[in-house]
């Protein structure tokens, strides 16, 4: 009975590990009060987690699993997340809606479980090698699909905003970023970032034969991140890549890897475009900037009134509204703003974060910087006259505003445990063990670095393969003891 | 040490949580010289929210109700203030609330007060967008307008948050020893 149920939760791991990354997001169970849905995979991964509690109930592992410390952080981080919901609900009544709150809180749940689940399931190197093959044929997968959206028309899934989350199938519009099945250019960005920084390491451990399926992996891999433009992205799997290399104390490859990052640099993108606007306006704070055309529009630009009237004319065409004819300058831009569009993309990319994301998470640390606000209580904004959902982008603002400094100190705990681990298995006998840990290690730094600009731990594919692959890791560390 | 210094912490915590608070917006006085506001959405629509139409600006109406707020927790230290952006005030009072700032007193784990006030005009006279106009009460004219939402919190639920706080505690201690410097056993807690 048990062998039976050990070799079908390894099915469904494998099927998880194809599933998750290749299925579209397309929504299957729409949410009332969020553009969050329940899609397939949720139930997928339902039946993995019921045959999982089935098979430990039955081999009589509950009381390991509970000795462990990591799984014991992980438990009471979720614990503080059920204290800090408790709170944002009956006690600051910062959580709007208790239904969404919940929701928000199972779905971290969902994502973290992987990690005790993928290392109770795999226990032989053969699976794991099982595993990893299959990962690299679904990156070679999500790296085709995503050539076929910039170079076909391939249909495109984005959650990108309310309308497009609705399952819509849309097409890539001149200057629009592919995300493959990701949904968003970032999720897929973070996807390749961790795969570049996991396959330069492994690259170090395998025979020759092999590097040549890794090397061409990689390229293609590197490829599809610049052609998603994501800055972030491109900068921690540079980092990543660059500490993977440092790690393994093979300094001749600098000058190489130097080389490589100055051509992709030079090479005309978007990604090239967005960097040198991130220096020249985020930073230098150059460019040529649009002016007030009326003196309602100067007015409108310096006060914040969100029930406002717009004055209009029927008799003049000087309206509140910054709309231009020419059609070269955004219709919606707003004095201060820069007139290039790529300028204006990612000048907004980064006001929108520190001027209102990223405060409303400092709000909520502040007004229970023990606890904080609650899960939900941050992402909420409003649209027009419509409450809705705001990412925050910064994963640290976000832990720190929704569960608090405990809530934040239990997840680093469970960080530093996972990082402890895998440092141990850098001294593995196993060479290629050896060097999946050192990957897996900078892929948990990569994902940290991530985290400054995009909340990678909620961002639902990227965040259960992480959890995932790290669970998958610390099995192999299992195999030699 | 360290028990001593937790369990004083705990004291003091759990005096500061069950201290009691005001539990109504009628515990909270009216702005000086005010009219209060009995439009829609102004007086029992919306629970625990008062508005009054009157000449006092920002920074008074802050300080009114922060030295209101304290005089009515009876605590020696007073609430502190947190700044939201004005399109806030839909979640945060109620929809579509006419609004040039909003802030919000806090006491922490225990309750809060959001301050939402709406200043057409300058303190110089100057009108601060095209349409500006002042609030025609009966005979009177006012300045500005200031609404009230306090945000109280029941006794059980800052007991449970208060059990909740303490066990988070005690068990981040034992794993943050356990983890970072590989202790087994804990000593102090």
């Amino acid at each position: 009975m048990s062998k039976v149920l050990n070799k079908v939760l390894f099915l469904l791991i494998i099927l998880d590990f194809i599933f998750i990354p290749l299925y579209p997001k397309t929504p299957f169970l729409n949410i009332n009060e969020t553009f969050v849905a329940i899609r397939l995979e949720d139930f997928l991964i339902a039946i993995t987690y019921a045959v999982w509690g089935i098979t430990t109930v039955s081999e009589k592992k509950i009381k390991d699993l509970f000795n462990d410390r990591l799984n014991q952080a992980m438990l009471l981080f979720f614990f503080i997340g059920l204290v800090s919901l408790f709170s944002g609900i009956f006690l600051t009544q910062t959580v709007v809606s208790s239904k969404l709150g919940f929701l928000h809180f199972i779905r971290r749940v969902e994502y973290m479980m992987f990690l005790p689940i993928t290392f109770y399931v795999v226990r032989t190197k053969k699976q794991l090698f099982t595993i990893l093959w299959i990962l690299m044929l679904v990156v070679l997968g999500v790296n085709i699909y995503a050539l076929g959206q910039q170079y076909l028309d391939w249909p495109v899934i984005s959650t990108t905003n309310s309308e497009f989350s609705k399952g819509l199938i849309l097409r890539l519009t001149p200057g629009a970023r592919v995300n493959s099945t990701f949904a968003g250019h970032y999720d897929l960005a973070i996807f390749l970032t961790s795969v570049l920084v996991i396959l330069t390491s492994v690259y170090f451990g395998v025979n020759k034969r092999n590097r040549i399926w890794i090397i061409i992996l990689a390229l293609l891999s590197m490829g599809i991140l610049i052609l998603t433009a994501a800055r972030i992205s491109f900068v921690a799997a540079v980092l990543g890549m660059f500490m993977v290399i440092i790690m393994l104390k093979k300094k001749k490859l600098i000058a190489l890897f130097i080389v490589i990052l100055l051509m992709i640099l030079i090479y005309p993108s978007q990604l090239r475009d967005r960097l040198v606007s991130t220096i020249t306006v985020n930073i230098l704070n150059l460019g040529q900037r649009y002016s007030a055309q009326t003196n309602d529009q100067r007015l409108r630009s310096t006060i914040n009134i969100p029930t406002l009237a717009i004055k209009t004319s029927s008799t003049s065409a000087q309206t509140s509204t910054f709309a231009t004819p020419s059609g070269k300058t955004a219709t919606d831009i707003t004095p201060g703003e820069p007139i290039d569009t790529t300028q204006l993309g990612v000048y907004r990319s980064f006001e929108i974060r520190l001027n209102l994301e990223w405060p409303r998470a400092i709000l909520g640390f502040l007004k229970n910087p023990l606890l904080g606000t609650g899960y939900s209580s941050l992402a909420i904004t409003v649209v027009k006259d419509r409450i809705d959902s705001i990412a925050i982008d910064n994963d640290f603002l976000r832990s720190l505003g929704e569960v608090g400094i405990l809530g934040t100190i239990a997840f680093v705990l469970i960080i530093i445990d996972v990082l402890k681990r895998l440092r141990n298995g850098f001294r593995n006998q196993d060479k290629f063990i050896r060097h999946l840990c050192v990957g897996v290690f900078v892929m948990i730094l990569a994902f940290l670095i991530n985290a400054v600009f995009i909340d990678v731990f909620e961002a639902s594919k990227v965040a259960e393969l992480f959890w995932m692959v790290l669970g998958l890791s610390l099995a192999s560390l299992k195999f030699n003891t | 040490m360290s028990r001593i210094i937790f369990i004083v912490f705990s004291i003091l915590l759990f005096i500061y949580m069950i201290w009691p608070q005001p539990l109504k917006i009628a515990d909270f006085k009216p702005l000086p010289n005010s009219f209060k506001s009995t439009l829609d959405g102004d007086t029992v629509q919306v629970p625990n929210v008062s508005a009054y139409f009157s000449n006092n600006y920002r920074e008074f109406a802050l300080r009114f109700y922060k030295d209101n707020y304290q005089g009515a927790v009876k605590l020696p230290f007073s609430p502190y203030r947190l700044n939201y952006p004005p399109e806030y005030s839909f979640i945060a009072i109620k929809k579509h609330t006419d609004t040039t700032y909003l802030e919000e007193l806090v006491y922490p784990l225990k309750g809060s007060l959001f301050v939402n006030g709406f200043e057409p005009y300058y303190e110089n006279g100057e009108p601060k967008y095209w349409g500006s106009s002042k609030f025609a009460i009966g005979e009177s004219v006012f300045d500005t307008k200031v609404t009230l939402r306090l945000f109280p919190s029941p006794f059980w639920a800052r007991f449970i948050v208060f059990l909740g706080i303490i066990a988070s505690i005690i068990m981040l201690k034992k794993l943050f020893l356990k983890i970072v410097f590989n202790k087994r056993l804990l000593r102090n807690l």
